[in-house]
């Protein structure tokens, strides 16, 4: 019995030993020691896929390169007529299809046009690195979505500017000189102060869906969920311009946009602008409550300039926006 | 909670074997050592005053106009103990503080408070309980409050310093944790096989919520410890083993406080006797087991983090009796991902706030823990419980800064020990040679060398003199390496001496003197540890050229046994490499008045 017990105890005490032995050490723990203090070092210089890329026809271009170590790293692209800036950004020692890869987007706007671009090589934690290539835009990226104008094209009788308290500046019209456009080479430029009426308002802006080319605005899809608005906001950096847009409804199924017949629908919140240059502005269609039925008859968008005359010293400063590039996705918001 | 506990004895009463007896043992901490019979109530205490007188110098005041440069404080301090006796199966005690800081009056820096309260007592004259404030160990990997570095044979000279912030954190004798909860003991003896089995078991709040983040958190655990008969009894071939559980657990229904840890930790301890003759003892011991750790973001739902390793350490000790010779060799094998709370918590709080010259120089840069700090400044210690890998000073522990159950460590431990108090020389060495399982910030792993040695020359038993005249040596080496390319290679070595003399020139008067030299040199990263024990970052390669010198003599008069009055000075020099504008020294002269009552 107890010569059993002595076997029992030592199989038993085996068991443990053999079982405490296991561990996973596959990996290190914390960051790798080379990539946080090793001297960072170039193996690869940066190069282009190709020297020129056609993004209209779906084609890519990407860039490689490498380094001796993981490290932080910035692709950054200017285009050298348009100024727009596409940044791509990683943790890696090498550059390559895989993470920098450029579909014709851009992270600061404008738009890129058909134009040479330089692109350089950054490393943050290396300030006196950099390497750079050029590359040939020979056709734009085509955004998706359904675009509701780009002001492009003269708006002609598809836009009525309701100036009906005089305060809007004559410079409030479709415009290649009032800010550097974010698409294209036209924006429409809102500008006016509040002391005629002093009431907030400036004035509005309507723009039929006709500049479309149809009565109620196409959209890729009518539910309000799904449907993203999109637009690019120019501001100048002051505080005092409030900007609203309205999307109107033909109530009356009139086929046109008339004021007070036609249902408005918005945000709830303000948007002010506040910042300098172009902003991405997105939300779901849902977040005005327009419904789906609604959505089958979107006649016309209204731009409202408003002055913040709380804030106003007096007498009251000029406000003033840009907007560029109305567009409607669906799913997300315009991904650039 | 006592019918179920009846019922457990009597169901192991049946199963194992017919015969048994039941006993009682008592595993608690005593109130003290001077408990008078036959009194229902008794006061006793302790009475402290501590006076120090501090000042700094050197080049790192150079460009820094804000520190003061002498400063004085201390305090005076009375801990009343209240201890009562209502019957022959229970006992109460509270202890209440009075402090006073130095300079303090009309109720400025003066506080009461409870110290501590407990109530014991033996259910049925056979399960012990106690309730309150409690000191509890398990095993070195379950529940075990292990040394604090910067230290291996101390001199006399330094303990009374040593002896304050042992007390002011629960620090005891035999690696116990103070605790605030409840514990059951019991124990069963057989007449076959098994000679007799000791149960205990213990839960305890260690933290409370703030009803919003924070949630409260418990630890509870248990141990079975089993000890067979003699299986032959011309060898003494004998077992121990015991069966131990701790639970770490967060309440997740405190307030808003829904998220937090569950650390389990079991294991198996045994101690084989092989040989136990006259000349000869020889034992296989050791202890395995399993570590997890889980957080979850509420009570019902599944872990978010889960992480299990475990670890094997297992042994011989050979004492010769004859000789007086202890020798041990061990192997350990601690998996990098073990955790348990109440086994790896430090002592030593890197990162507190130090009562002298916090911060220094023109950037007022927090001044690093050092040799006079870790001797002498209670605040740098805590008796809590870390729910993540507590910050180490690779300068004073790097093979092993988390004690026997430091994890990511593999290899052999060995340690001798020859004589005792009682013979003229004693003689204690261990150390280790161990390797990394895991790399940090690299597959290239760090080997560890540690060597610990410590005697003591009792020249007056070697003289036969009445009066005691000891030297005392403590000695710690550690020398930590990597290979790897040029910024994965570490080679740090540190150097530990301390050295202590102590002579009774009178009958109870003694002169005191002591020193520690501790040096260190060489490359080292110290990983910073985010939560769950992940190594988030390596902020800074660490260069070492640094040397500390503490030096200390002084007096000390016994009046009675715990009654005493020392004055010591000390200076303290740390030097940063070669003319480095931080360099700084201290002296310090303080005045301690101690009695135990």
């Amino acid at each position: 019995m107890k010569t059993s017990i002595q076997y029992a105890c030592g199989l038993a005490l085996l068991l443990f030993l053999g079982w405490g032995c296991q561990h996973d050490t596959d990996t290190f723990d914390g960051p790798f020691l080379v990539d946080r203090f090793g001297e960072f070092a170039v193996v690869t210089n940066l190069e282009v896929s190709q020297p020129t890329v056609d993004f209209t026809a779906g084609e890519t271009v990407f860039f490689t390169a490498a380094f001796n170590k993981n490290v932080d790293w910035i692709v950054e692209i200017t285009g050298t007529e348009s100024g727009a800036v596409r940044r791509i950004e990683g943790f890696d020692r090498e550059v390559a299809a895989g993470n920098a890869t450029w579909t014709g987007g851009t992270t600061d706007l404008p738009f890129f046009s058909a134009e040479n671009c330089s692109v350089k090589l950054l490393v943050p934690e290396e300030p006196d690195f950099v390497d750079s290539v050029m590359v040939e835009v020979l056709t734009p990226k085509v955004y998706e979505g359904s675009l509701f104008t780009n002001f492009e094209e003269d708006l002609g009788v598809n836009a009525e500017i309701g100036n009906f308290e005089f305060e809007f500046t004559n410079n409030t019209t479709r415009s290649n000189t009032a800010v550097p456009p974010a698409e294209g080479e036209f924006v429409f430029y809102l500008e006016g102060t509040d002391d005629v009426v002093p009431n907030f308002f400036v004035g509005l802006v309507a723009i039929e869906s006709d500049v479309a080319g149809a009565t109620y605005a196409p959209l890729p899809t009518k539910v309000p969920e799904e449907l993203y608005f999109n637009c690019f906001i120019h501001g100048d950096g002051g505080p005092h311009t409030i900007a609203i847009v309205e999307f109107v409804v033909d109530s009356n199924d009139s086929g046109n946009y008339e004021d007070g017949p036609d249902a408005l629908f918005r945000v709830p919140d303000d948007l002010r602008v506040t910042w300098e240059g172009w902003n991405h502005i997105n939300y779901p269609m849902s977040e005005t409550g327009i419904t789906e039925e609604d959505l089958e008859k979107l006649v016309a968008i209204r731009l409202v300039l408003i002055s913040d005359r709380n804030a106003q010293p007096d007498p009251p400063l000029t406000v003033d926006f840009g907007i560029d590039f109305i567009t409607f996705t669906q799913g997300a918001p315009l991904q650039l | 909670m006592k019918y179920s506990l009846r019922q457990l004895c009597c169901f192991l009463v049946l199963l194992l074997a017919p015969g048994t007896l039941l006993w009682a043992q008592d595993g608690s901490a005593k109130p003290t050592e001077k408990e008078e019979e036959g009194k229902k109530v008794r006061f006793n205490g302790l009475g402290r005053t501590i006076l120090n007188q501090t000042a700094i110098d050197g080049s790192v005041l150079d460009s820094d106009t804000s520190t003061i440069q002498r400063q004085t404080d201390g305090e005076f301090l009375l801990d009343l103990a209240l201890n009562a006796t209502p019957n022959d199966n229970a006992e109460i005690q509270a202890i209440l503080r009075l402090r006073n800081e130095f300079g303090g009056f009309f109720g400025a820096g003066v506080s009461v408070e409870v110290r501590e309260l407990w109530a014991r007592g033996i259910i049925a004259d056979a399960v012990e309980y106690r309730a309150g404030d409690m000191d509890h160990v398990m095993t070195p990997y379950t529940f075990f409050n292990v040394e604090e570095e910067g230290r291996i044979n101390e001199a006399t000279a330094f303990a009374p310093l040593r002896d304050v912030i042992n007390y002011e954190q629960f620090y005891q004798e035999g690696n116990t944790r103070r605790i605030q909860g409840a514990k059951l003991d019991f124990g069963l003896d057989f007449t076959q096989i098994l000679n007799e089995i000791d149960l205990n078991a213990f839960a305890a709040r260690i933290r409370g919520t703030d009803f919003f983040t924070v949630p409260t958190r418990f630890i509870a655990g248990g141990q079975a410890q089993f000890s067979t008969d003699v299986f032959d009894d011309s060898l003494g071939l004998q077992a121990d083993f015991g069966l131990n559980l701790i639970h770490t657990f967060d309440d997740l229904r405190s307030g808003n406080a829904t998220a937090g840890i569950r650390n389990t930790v079991t294991t198996l301890s045994f101690d084989v006797t092989i040989i136990d003759r006259d000349n000869l003892g020889l034992h296989l011991v050791g202890e395995t087991g399993q570590s997890n750790l889980q957080f979850k973001q509420n009570r019902d739902s599944m872990p978010d983090f889960e992480e299990d390793d475990t670890f094997l350490d297992a042994g011989l000790q050979l004492h010769l009796k004859p000789q007086k010779l202890k020798v041990g060799l061990s192997f350990i094998d601690v998996g990098p991902d073990f955790f348990s709370i109440g086994a790896q918590s430090k002592r030593i709080d890197f990162e507190a706030e130090k009562t002298y010259y916090n911060r220094l120089g023109e950037n007022r840069d927090v001044r690093m823990p050092s040799t006079f700090d870790l001797t002498r400044d209670r605040a740098l210690y805590t008796f809590r419980l870390s729910d993540r890998l507590g910050v180490y000073d690779p300068r004073f522990s790097n093979a092993l800064p988390y004690g026997p159950a430091t994890p990511n460590r593999r290899g052999l431990r060995f340690n001798a020990s020859y004589g005792s108090e009682a013979d003229e020389l004693e003689v204690f060495l261990d150390g280790a040679l161990l390797n990394e399982l895991r790399g940090q910030g690299t597959f290239e792993l760090k080997s560890f060398a540690l060597i610990r040695a410590a005697a003591n020359l009792n020249i007056h038993r070697w003289a036969d003199w009445k009066n005691n005249l000891r030297l005392t040596l403590g000695y710690l080496y550690e020398q930590t390496n990597r290979d790897g390319v040029e910024v994965e290679q570490i080679d740090l070595t540190s150097n530990l001496l301390e050295l202590g003399f102590e002579f009774e020139l009178f009958t109870n008067f003694e002169l005191l003197a002591g020193a520690k030299l501790l040096s260190a040199s060489g490359t080292e990263y110290v990983p910073l540890i985010e939560e769950f024990n992940d190594v988030r970052d390596f902020p800074t390669r660490l260069n070492f050229d640094d040397t500390e010198t503490l030096i200390a003599a002084g007096f000390k008069y016994t009046f009675k046994k715990g009654i005493y009055l020392t004055l010591q000075y000390q200076s303290f020099e740390s030097q940063l490499g070669t003319n480095n504008p931080n360099d700084y020294q201290l002296q310090q002269f303080f005045a301690i008045y101690n009695m135990n009552f």
